[in-house]
């Protein structure tokens, strides 16, 4: 045990040691102290005003500035977007502003582009206006012609009337009456023009028929061009109307009707060429217009391009002032109002560099006063801070997804770095699809550099991330699918000849009795005789079964070995006497010997059936095995391991609950008398930080349930955790079966016929249904099922997982979250 | 090539990988370690595969039986 105490620690095992550090900081230098730590990123600060709201924060009015000034620095980037141009990349370096005058630029800027929005607002509603009132024009003209210049010709005038108001033949007589009697008449028959929504002219029609009784004319046009609809920023079809009627009451009810409808009503002079003047008008304020509006948006777009220019930065500073200020309003004012307090967590080999840079604060704030920062003793656990590289970071992040790591406790992560991709490539053994996703991980780690700086997707960011997982998983996989010997489900002879022949030289019972095996085994991999034999699948079902099992025993063995080292780091004998021994012999009694004869059951050809010799060393372990008799003395070793696994049930059940109800007693026998001399006895105990808190409480039933649990847990599981390996027998499968069905019926098929055509085809289904079906979908599913087997088989043997991550307040783990 | 002689095999790659690894990518003892970690962990894995497919097919209870066609 000593050698291993000796070896040097290995930084990823466990977490970096942690201390609780307080700060005492004069106010001149506070500001300064809090922007150089957060450069750093070394320190998680702890909230000591974790109960006061927002508003009663000390900085809160520096807060708020900062929000204004983000909210600005939004509606800025939303015009931009909304303008089409693009942000320019961040210029190497420019000269550092001050805060205020960044908020003193914000608003000059804000006061611009609104000013600048609402005057193209109201041109583009002019000039929306004066559109509608040309389409009014020109339709309305079509239906006033008849009733304007014509005194005579009465026939003429009721043909061409009728003609344009088919659908309101009965009416339009009787109203032709009326205005060719009262035709110069101003308070006879007049006539409101206007112009509505397509979808709304209909029911508006009938409304007004309804409302004059029927006293009316309605002539309807479709307008020449389309609108755009400043409600709905889109182009909608108008109708330009004209509503012939007479008398006073009538004119108010239709101005209503159509004030309801939303119709824009325009006059238009009955005189021809009055409005053959105001259509000159109209068409000549139209083009003032617009070059008016393009004019104001390439003003516009000039200034959004200025501001553009200084956005990204302006965006980064204001962003880390507001960190700053929100630390700060983290930190106590003490008593004489003159030093702000702080507390928070660091790691052990950060405490020089943090001195170092709060030197420079004081230094750099001219204070008289130098900052007093010492450590201190926390009350709770500290939190889990590993460092890790490009390339240990995604291996960290899968293990983080399941749980933090309690403070120093092994890292699992170590193992998965390996045993990950391995169990992946288990599941996934082809080397043709391994090299293919070796090209595409290649290609991610290629192009690092330039695609670390771009915004990803979130698919892509999730691939890009895990571009090292995808290289191991690929290596394995090419290896693996050696080892299976399929590539894209073709067998190869690379390592040599087949171990099988026919029996003779006519191979007339190849087909029957089979081939024989007349050599050594195949020396890598599995014999390629095998693809395509009627034996294929019982002879590969059973090797993947038992490697399954095998496999699933070992990292189960792994788990508990590591569960070992915890409590030997945590020096808790109670845990290695009464839960890892017991663990390892139940574990290895029944699950351990299941392998044992597996591999006794492959080097000596037996036929014995091992389903039968496990289910009835249970059921019946004193009977004759017979001709499921492996080795000798086989009977008697059963019955040993049967005890042994018996008696470390309740090994693992009773003693440790009743031993720490024993410890407690003693250590808080003579309360009275203070806690003397508790350094040795503490130290038996699992968790030293944390006894202190559980002074009073010793909840005997609680601590034997828990251990009720974990037992029944631990038993149960040895079971279905071993059944659960089987998933790599059955992923494995499944992808050698598709691989096959894809290869036989697509490709073989399409090629079997001459015609080039169907060839193609054929290749090009057989290269999406891999690219798709194969490389995607069951790269997802081996990913998913080799985790699940890590997160629940793997970690439930030793991990807690129930720490929190270490969170230092560092400007370069700032969240993005503009976007 | 039986089978001790291809474990020996794959112990030797261990053991140069391990000593390449120690050679070319030497960055402090904590990182060594894990490097020889992995190491090890990778060989004992692959070695593991290639033993149980190689003791599969040492005494195999059943011999290919070629389908029709072939």
């Amino acid at each position: 045990m000593e050698y291993i105490d000796n070896m040097p620690s290995m930084d990823l095992m466990r977490s970096e040691k942690m201390t609780f550090v307080q700060l005492i900081i004069p106010a001149e230098s506070a500001h300064r102290a809090v922007t150089y730590l957060g450069q750093l990123g070394l320190l998680q600060f702890r909230d000591l005003n974790a109960e006061k709201s927002p508003f009663q924060r000390t900085f809160v009015n520096q807060v708020k500035r900062c929000v204004e000034m983000s909210r600005k620095l939004r509606y800025f980037k939303d015009q931009m977007h909304k303008a089409g141009l693009l942000l320019p990349p961040l210029p190497a370096s420019q000269p550092d502003i001050e805060l205020e005058e960044i908020e003193i630029q914000l608003a000059e800027h804000e006061h611009e582009l609104i000013e600048m929005n609402a005057n193209s607002e109201k041109l583009r509603q002019s000039y929306n206006e004066l559109l509608e009132f040309k389409m009014v024009l020109q339709k309305a003209s079509g239906f006033l012609v008849s009733s304007s210049s014509h005194t005579t010709d009465r026939e003429v005038e009721l043909d061409e009337n009728v003609y344009s108001n088919d659908n309101h033949a009965d009416t339009a007589s009787l109203l032709e009456q009326e205005m060719r009697s009262e035709l110069s008449n101003q308070s006879g028959v007049r006539f409101i023009s206007g112009i509505i929504c397509t979808s709304k002219v209909l029911q508006f029609e009938r409304i007004l028929f309804r409302a004059t009784r029927g006293n009316m004319l309605f002539n309807q046009a479709v307008a020449d061009e389309e609108i755009l609809d400043p409600s709905s920023n889109e182009m909608v079809e108008k109708i330009v109307f004209v509503v012939f009627f007479s008398g006073e009451q009538a004119r108010t009810k239709i101005l209503k009707i159509c004030e309801a409808f939303g119709a824009n009503c325009y006059p238009v002079p009955e005189d021809t060429t009055k409005r053959r003047q105001i259509t000159q008008e109209v068409l000549s304020r139209l083009s003032e217009l617009e070059t008016t509006l393009d004019a104001g948006l390439l003003h516009r777009d000039k200034a959004l391009t200025s501001i553009g220019y200084h956005l990204t930065k302006w965006i980064n500073m204001v962003k880390t002032q507001k960190a700053v200020y929100d630390t700060l309003n983290m930190l106590n004012f003490d008593v004489t109002k003159k030093c702000l307090v702080g507390e928070g967590w660091c790691p052990i080999f950060a405490k020089t560099k943090i001195q170092e840079a709060l030197q420079r604060a004081t230094f750099d704030s001219s204070s008289q006063v130098g900052i007093i920062f010492h450590v201190m003793d926390a009350v709770e656990s500290p939190p889990t801070y590993f460092r890790t590289n490009g390339f240990t970071n995604a291996f960290q992040e899968i293990v983080d997804a399941y749980g933090v790591a309690k403070y120093q406790e092994a890292n699992p992560a170590v193992y998965t770095i390996v045993t990950f991709p391995f169990l992946f490539a288990v599941m996934f053994g082809d080397w043709g699809h391994g090299i293919c996703l070796l090209l595409g991980a290649l290609v991610l780690i290629a192009r690092e550099s330039k695609l670390s700086s771009q915004k990803l997707g979130s698919f892509m960011e999730m691939l890009f991330g895990g571009r090292y997982v995808l290289l191991l998983m690929s290596i394995f996989s090419i290896y693996c699918g050696l080892i299976y010997n399929e590539f894209f489900s073709v067998p190869f002879h690379i390592f040599g000849d087949s171990a099988y022949k026919c029996q003779d030289a006519t191979c007339s019972n190849a087909q029957t009795v089979g081939l024989i095996k007349y050599k050594d085994p195949y020396p890598f991999g599995v014999d390629p005789s095998w693809r395509g034999s009627r034996s294929e699948l019982p002879f590969l079902n059973s090797l993947k079964m038992k490697m399954s099992i095998l496999l699933g025993v070992a990292q189960m063995n792994l788990g508990i070995i590591i569960s070992y080292f915890n409590a030997h780091f945590f020096s808790s004998s109670l845990d290695i006497k009464y839960q890892f021994v017991p663990q390892v012999i139940f574990l290895n009694s029944l699950f351990g010997y299941l392998s044992i004869l597996i591999v006794v059951k492959w080097c000596t050809g037996s036929q014995a059936d091992l389903y039968h010799v496990m289910i009835y060393m249970f059921l019946s372990p004193f009977e004759a095995l017979g001709e499921n008799r492996l080795f000798w003395g086989q009977s008697v070793l059963q019955v040993v391991l049967l005890l042994l696994a018996l008696i470390a049930v309740p090994w693992m059940l009773f003693p440790k609950p009743f031993i720490l109800k024993r410890l407690h007693m003693e250590r808080f026998q003579g309360r009275t008398y203070g806690i003397l001399g508790t350094s040795e006895m503490m130290s038996i105990d699992d968790e030293p930080d944390s006894a202190r808190e559980r002074a009073e409480e010793f909840n005997f039933s609680e601590v034997f349930v828990h251990q009720m649990i974990h037992s029944i847990e631990f038993v149960l599981g040895a079971v279905s955790n071993t059944a659960s390996y089987l998933r790599l027998w059955a992923l494995s499968l499944a992808h050698s079966e598709l691989s096959t069905v894809f290869y036989e019926k697509v490709l073989l098929l399409a090629w079997g016929y001459d015609n080039i055509i169907i060839r193609l085809v054929g290749l090009a289904v057989f290269a999406f249904a891999t690219a798709f079906i194969l490389l995607m979908m069951e790269t997802l599913s081996a990913f998913l099922h080799a985790l699940r087997l890590h997160w629940v088989e793997f970690q439930n043997k030793f991990y807690h997982g129930d720490g929190y991550k270490f969170n230092p307040f560092s400007f370069a783990l700032l969240a993005d979250d503009d976007d | 090539m039986g089978f001790v002689v291809t474990s020996l095999i794959f112990a030797v790659v261990g053991v140069i990988a391990s000593f390449g690894a120690g050679i070319c990518c030497n960055r402090g003892p904590s990182t060594n370690l894990l490097h020889l970690t992995l190491i090890i962990t990778a060989t004992v894995c692959c070695w593991t595969m290639w033993a149980i497919v190689y003791l599969a097919q040492l005494n195999p209870l059943i011999v290919p039986v070629l389908s029709e066609g072939e």
